[in-house]
């Protein structure tokens, strides 16, 4: 009995996106040693932060048998709205009032995708598809397309604070990993914790599982899917406000088309789209993995005009090999 | 230990826009036994159980529980009172652990927030214990075999301090051996005191579980008693208000071969299988589950060909490598589950009827509607199915009159070998016997017919030949003079 | 078995199949509307022949590719990869083409390719849906992500513009005051309609999309009808690959990225369920007509492009609400019979 845990440990998701990293590793390494150094470490990390918080939304609500294409949208509002304010209407210098405003509106984003989702009883599909044209159509329409690229002095201290500051012995290049970077840690331990042990995540798992199953075992399925789709938006608006610190720019758009990568991370993952599985784990190695194609595909010789192909094919490929891995453990019988 | 009443039922009825699905319902269950509640599909059973259960409100009638007057239940009140149902579907958590399956519906009772996995695990090992059940507490649910399921279900109802436990057809997808197993469990909650109530329509499995029996017939109170005061012969006249020996099909012998497989065999499911139909016949093909009676059905129709043997039709050998070469063959096949695999719910009956030979009423550039229509109705007519047209959606018929659209989806094609799986599962009285009697004008008509079932009662009546399956192989050929008691045995094993 | 237990006698309205389809009288009472409110607020502009002819050009481009969608989802699935494709195939014409010479031959050839371009990525799209049972979401999501990918590697980053007058023409132009793209579209609805009507494989979509199992034991091959079915709706993104590229006379990865929501509403609206197995050609067709009436009205009040973003996004929900209401409706009406 031992040994087969042990080999479906081994062949289990993590392990076999491990491997791959592993290789990828490997492969960019050999031909670039560069590769091997504290710096591509920082820069991976750095790059991931936003991918791997809003994979985090899209994992909560996959588990819970949905699926959100809003959250681009939702981010740009998020992101735009606080700084048109304070760029355009009065100069308010303070990080929580950019910060609380951000998660505010992703809240309420959030609240309207709820409602139409487990009041309404919409397909999550196209009714988070409605949400992302009604914010990304709305704020255009309300407050224009500008660029915001200065920040208050109360968001600038943060982009200034970096708890990692590395400076490469051969070409004397400062890599930097900002304070934020604490913000997807904790968000994953804390979402692997909600998951694992409060009813709460047992509950999104429960619904995933069998919406009826779930109904009649006395969950409240409706409260359970307002609060995935209202974390979802929660959390977005907070990787947008952070978004426009890292990136000192806050648009209408630049968020947008993150949808695929995004729900491709999970799916590598081990998240069904179908609902009621995966785990932390498996995200953070599928965005792990996708953040370090994304950002090494030139190392590895390919251009930049044919990144997109590569990194879809890579996304395809990953889709097929989990679901085929997820056909074949439903199908063995104890 | 089994004198006093747990629930007693008076002259129930429960109408549902002006049908009685109840027409005067007793019932009486004792604490501690295993009451076993039969009757043939549109009886009522599970209204009933709904009725008990405290989905459904009654309309006329008491329902009394430990002595008190309990009409006015909804689901919550009667789980508190103690009584659980275990419907055919489980409704389990296939992407769960065993263990959170038993204890999570507690926990939410429990009004939880946090998850005390420590919790879950003893709780769930404790109920496997009371239970006997032996099974990875760590495995998920979609892991397991439908009889390992069905044991988590049941330990997840005791955790809540059952009194009265319902199971609803509890044996259809459990091997011979499962259906032991699930005798031990339910002997052991006997022990324990508690209820069981058994929903079943097989008199031997009756009879290997049950104290007490009762039968209800088209909504109504039939007979209720101990079991040994009933025979096969009352049993049936109880369950179907007819007395069914007169009434087997006795065609004339023929000596023309419509169909003959030698020899077929598919590793994991059957084994040398050789058996010849011929004019006139209708093939009774029976065995427990598992035996590989379903197999052949689905083989021969090319779901999953069998690999080895021959199969001969109207003379020729003829292979079957997927469902387009049984359909070119000129084979039919009436699959088990009616709903999932048979119809389209939200279509017309024409489209239902004319889905498998669509291609004939292509004629040069586009398809004949008019003659599509035409060939509906005639179906209509001739197999009698109830409906002012036949533009209807399937979902609106009753389970007898769908089953009959799917026959008359298979007879569209001029089929020469009808195979039915189950034909009359979920079929009210009266639309069972005739389908029945429209089996038997096909086979004189010179169409194979051949019934996959395990309603001894019906293959007896309908059958002229029956081919018992056990474990992979054919046991015996026989025909219908055959004892009930004896054609169950052989089934089972038991015969030497 | 010969007891008769119904009458034959249908009546001679069912017959037709005339009976009043509620998708179809939402669908006119809207345009009566848009058209009502729009004679009361601009029947100066609206109501001209050149802001007519000005709409004409515009619907059949995303109204060939809602057909496309139509198909997939009546078979059950979706195709969110559509836009990659029309992409990518107005991308290989525009390639032909430039490199040929802009010769009439080079644009009859790069047509062709568009059209055989399509045709393969969607029969791709089908054959990994079918063979690998994933779900047609998630596979199109993902091929989405490859066509616009591989778009945008062949163009190496910015467009390929300046077409031959004569393919520029071909959604430009006009034969007398009638744009060439009406009666493209027209023939493509026309052929649509005739395909889900009269056709076997037309109506193994219908059962696909209502039950794939029960297709499957009723001999339909499940394989062959889904990528058929999505290869057909490739070719019509072929469709809207040329008609996109000749309209704008550019050729990019980027073009109609508002056509992959646009279509899911018109289909929507048009009466076409999520779930498969129901929809038709005439209710995605006055759904087209319809969205077009808004979008022009939008512009002749001026507008912005994103408030029409904004709108589609609402009237999406409303169209699901309805369908919703419409069901319950009827769920209702057919428990009382």
């Amino acid at each position: 009995m031992n040994k087969l845990k042990t080999k479906s440990l081994l062949t289990s998701t993590q392990m076999i996106l491990l491997y791959v990293i592993v290789a990828f590793c490997l492969v960019v390494g050999i031909r670039q040693p560069a590769f091997f150094s504290p710096a591509t470490v920082i820069t991976i990390c750095r790059a991931g932060i936003f991918t791997m918080c809003f994979a985090l939304c899209e994992m909560v609500v996959l588990i819970s048998g949905g699926i959100d294409v809003s959250f681009p949208a939702i981010g740009c509002v998020a992101m735009y709205v606080p700084m048109y304010i304070i760029n355009r209407v009065t100069p308010i210098d303070s990080a929580l009032f950019a910060f609380g405003l951000a998660i505010l509106i992703g809240l309420l984003f959030g609240l309207l995708n709820g409602f139409l989702v487990s009041i309404l009883r919409l397909p999550p599909l196209i009714a988070t598809l409605a949400t992302s044209s009604i914010a990304s159509g709305g704020v255009v329409t309300l407050l224009g397309t500008r660029e915001f690229t200065t920040l208050p002095d109360s968001l600038q201290a943060i982009y200034n604070t970096n708890i990692i500051t590395y400076t490469a012995p051969g070409t004397g290049f400062t890599y930097l990993l900002n304070v934020l970077f604490l913000v997807p840690v904790l968000a994953c331990l804390g979402v692997a914790w909600m998951l694992r042990y409060t009813m709460l995540g047992r509950g999104l798992y429960a619904i995933g599982g069998d919406k009826n199953a779930a109904r009649v075992a006395g969950f409240n399925v409706r409260r359970l899917q307002f609060f995935a789709y209202t974390f979802s938006g929660v959390l977005t608006g907070a990787t947008a406000m952070m978004y426009t610190v890292l990136m000192h720019s806050s648009t209408t758009s630049a968020l947008m088309g993150d949808e695929m990568i995004v729900i491709a991370a999970c799916v590598i993952g081990g998240v069904r789209i179908t609902g009621g599985h995966g785990g932390v784990l498996g995200v953070v190695l599928g965005v792990v993995l996708i953040t370090l194609v994304q950002n090494n595909l030139n190392m590895l010789g390919i251009p930049t005009s044919w990144q997109t192909f590569v990194v879809g094919l890579i996304i395809l490929l990953g889709t097929i090999i989990t679901s085929w891995q997820a056909k074949r453990s439903s199908h063995g019988k104890a | 230990m089994a004198d006093e009443v747990f629930l007693k039922l008076k002259g129930i009825k429960k109408s549902f826009g002006g049908v009685h699905a109840l027409n005067g319902v007793d019932l009486e269950i004792r604490r501690g036994e295993i009451h076993c509640l039969a009757g043939e599909n549109g009886c009522g059973k599970s209204t009933l159980i709904k009725a008990i259960s405290g989905v459904h409100r009654v309309d006329e009638g008491e329902i009394w529980i430990e002595g008190k007057l309990c009409n006015k239940m909804n689901p919550i009140d009667a789980i508190n009172k103690g009584i659980q149902v275990i419907y055919q579907d489980f409704a389990v958590f296939p992407n769960l652990t065993v263990a959170e399956n038993i204890a999570l519906n507690g926990e939410v009772k429990n009004k939880a927030k946090l998850v005390n996995w420590k919790e879950i695990h003893r709780v769930a090992a404790e109920a496997m214990a009371q239970v006997g059940a032996e099974i990875d507490p760590d495995v998920k649910l979609e892991q397991l075999s439908v009889a390992n399921k069905q044991m988590v279900a049941i330990c997840r109802a005791i955790i809540n301090d059952a009194k009265f436990l319902i199971l609803d057809e509890p044996t259809t997808a459990l091997t011979a051996r499962e259906v032991e197993k699930l005798w031990t469990v339910v002997r052991a909650l006997k022990e324990k005191g508690i209820a069981v109530m058994i929903v079943n329509h097989k008199l031997d499995e009756i009879y290997q579980i049950a104290d007490r029996l009762t039968i209800l017939r088209n909504g109504a109170y039939v007979s209720s008693g101990p079991i040994h005061e009933y025979d096969q012969a009352r049993f049936t006249r109880d369950m179907t208000g007819r007395d069914i020996s007169q009434e087997k099909y006795l065609p004339k012998a023929s000596e023309e071969e419509i169909f003959r497989v030698e020899n077929l065999s598919l590793p994991g499911a059957f084994k040398d299988v050789s058996f010849s139909v011929h004019k006139g016949d209708v093939l009774g093909l029976t065995g427990l589950l598992g035996s590989g009676r379903g197999e052949i059905g689905e083989a021969l129709f090319g779901i999953e060909p069998a690999q080895s043997g021959h199969i001969y039709l109207n003379g020729q050998e003829i292979t079957i490598k997927n469902v387009a070469d049984a359909i070119h063959n000129k084979i039919g096949y009436v699959p088990e589950d009616r709903l999932t695999e048979g119809l389209f719910m939200d279509r017309s009956i024409l489209d239902n009827t004319i889905a498998t030979s669509i291609r004939k009423y292509f004629h040069g550039i586009k398809l004949d509607k008019a003659a599509m229509e035409e060939a509906t109705d005639r179906w209509i007519r001739e197999i009698g199915v109830v409906t002012p047209s036949s533009k209807p959606a399937v979902r609106t018929l009753s389970g007898g009159n769908a089953q009959k659209v799917v026959i008359s989806k298979w007879l569209n094609t001029d089929p020469k070998l009808f195979i039915l799986n189950g034909p009359t599962v979920g079929v009210d009285v009266g639309a069972k016997s005739e389908i029945h009697a429209i089996l038997r004008e096909l086979a004189q008509k010179g169409i194979g017919i051949i019934v996959i079932s395990d309603d001894l009662p019906e293959l007896l009546q309908n059958c002229n030949k029956i081919v018992v399956m056990r474990d992979g192989r054919v046991a015996a050929v026989v025909d219908n003079s055959i004892e009930q008691k004896e054609l169950s045995d052989l089934l089972m094993g038991r015969a030497e | 078995m010969k007891t008769t237990k119904t009458t034959p006698a249908v009546p001679a309205l069912k017959k037709k199949g005339l009976k009043p389809d509620t998708h179809i009288t939402v669908l006119l009472s809207m345009m009566a509307f848009v058209l009502l409110l729009m004679a009361v607020l601009k029947p100066g502009s609206y109501f001209t022949i050149s802001n007519l002819r000005s709409m004409i050009f515009q619907f059949p481009e995303y109204g060939v590719l809602s057909f496309g969608m139509m198909i997939c989802m009546i078979a059950g699935g979706i195709d969110l990869s559509l836009v990659g494709i029309m992409n990518l195939s107005g991308v290989a014409a525009a390639l032909i083409i430039t490199n040929m010479g802009g010769t009439n031959a080079s644009i009859v050839l790069g047509c062709a390719v568009a059209l055989v371009v399509g045709a393969i990525c969607g029969a791709l799209n089908g054959f990994i849906i079918a063979s690998l049972s994933i779900p047609a979401m998630l596979v199109t999501l993902c091929s989405l992500q490859l066509y616009t990918g591989l778009a945008l590697a062949i163009t190496g980053g910015p467009a390929i513009n300046n077409m031959p007058d004569a393919f520029k023409n071909i959604a430009n132009g006009s034969i007398g005051p009638i744009p060439y793209v009406l009666f493209i579209f027209i023939a493509v609805a026309l052929g649509m309609a005739f395909i889900m009507n009269c056709t076997v494989f037309g109506n193994e979509i219908y059962f696909l999309g209502s039950n794939a199992r029960a297709a499957r034991y009723s001999g339909i091959n499940t394989l062959r009808v889904t990528v058929m079915t999505h290869m057909l709706s490739g070719i019509l993104g072929g469709i809207s690959g040329i008609l996109i590229t000749s309209h704008l006379n550019s050729a990019k990865s980027s073009n109609g990225s508002t056509y992959t929501l646009l279509t899911l509403l018109i289909i929507v609206l048009g009466g076409v369920h999520p779930d498969g197995g129901k929809g038709k050609v005439m209710g995605v067709t006055l759904s087209v007509l319809l969205l077009q009436l808004i979008a022009n009205a939008f512009t002749i009040m001026r507008a912005p492009d994103t408030f029409k973003t904004f709108v589609n996004g609402c009237l999406l929900v409303a169209a699901l609400i309805l369908d919703v209401v419409l069901e319950k409706r009827a769920a209702k009406k057919a428990a009382k019979s």
